[in-house]
């Protein structure tokens, strides 16, 4: 399994949980998940190239 | 804002002693406080959600903190610093209840074997063991809630 596939994983079950104990409707909750998950991804994307530049 | 018009301090209701048990088997088997409410959803999203990324976590060679202290590196004593540190991620492991308690007694994950901690894979599987933890405590909060009534 390669790292992005693990950091997916991981931003999948965060994205769940998270989705799950917050807001109030379902439509709600599917579209914070939805968000946190995205967030997650890019953002992690971001610090991993910062981090490939830095030695 | 007059005086008169000042905002009152609602009483906040305390919680039914079934919210406590509630909450109480929520944390110990990670799932099941939604079961016992009947939220099936939740419990199946939540619950799998916690269970998966334990399973992983010990799948990926991640290694579990408590507070033995390690005597080849320490004075053997509890209040070592070096055993203190792990207070933090050990409140975090512990958050996966059962699956914490098995594994703590099977001595699964606890070992300190440099061929595991030399795994790629090592500092993810702590990670994961780590939010599976913290994601039953975010649970069990949220089952408590809703056996209290302050949340749907």
């Amino acid at each position: 399994m390669n790292h992005f596939l693990v950091m997916m994983l991981f931003a999948a079950v965060a994205a769940i949980v998270f989705g799950a104990i917050s807001k109030d409707t379902n439509r709600e909750r599917w579209v914070y998940g939805v968000k946190v998950f995205a967030e997650f991804i890019v953002i992690g994307l971001v610090l991993g190239w910062i981090l490939y530049f830095i030695p | 804002m007059v005086k008169s018009e000042r905002l009152q301090a609602e009483p906040v209701e305390a919680a039914p002693g079934m919210a406590w048990l509630i909450g109480l088997a929520a944390w110990f088997i990670p799932g099941s406080g939604h079961l016992l409410l009947k939220r099936w959803g939740r419990a199946a999203l939540m619950g799998g959600a916690v269970w998966l990324s334990f399973f992983v976590g010990l799948a990926m060679g991640g290694h579990m903190f408590d507070l033995t202290p390690d005597t080849a590196t320490t004075s053997g004593s509890i209040f070592d610093w070096a055993t203190m540190i792990q207070v933090p991620p050990m409140i975090a492991n512990l958050g996966s209840g059962i699956a914490y308690v098995v594994c703590w007694m099977m001595d699964i994950g606890f070992r300190d074997d440099p061929v595991q901690a030399a795994r790629t894979t090592y500092e993810y599987g702590n990670t994961f063991l780590l939010i599976a933890g913290l994601m039953n405590y975010l649970t069990m909060l949220d089952a408590f809630d809703v056996a209290a009534g302050r949340k749907s």
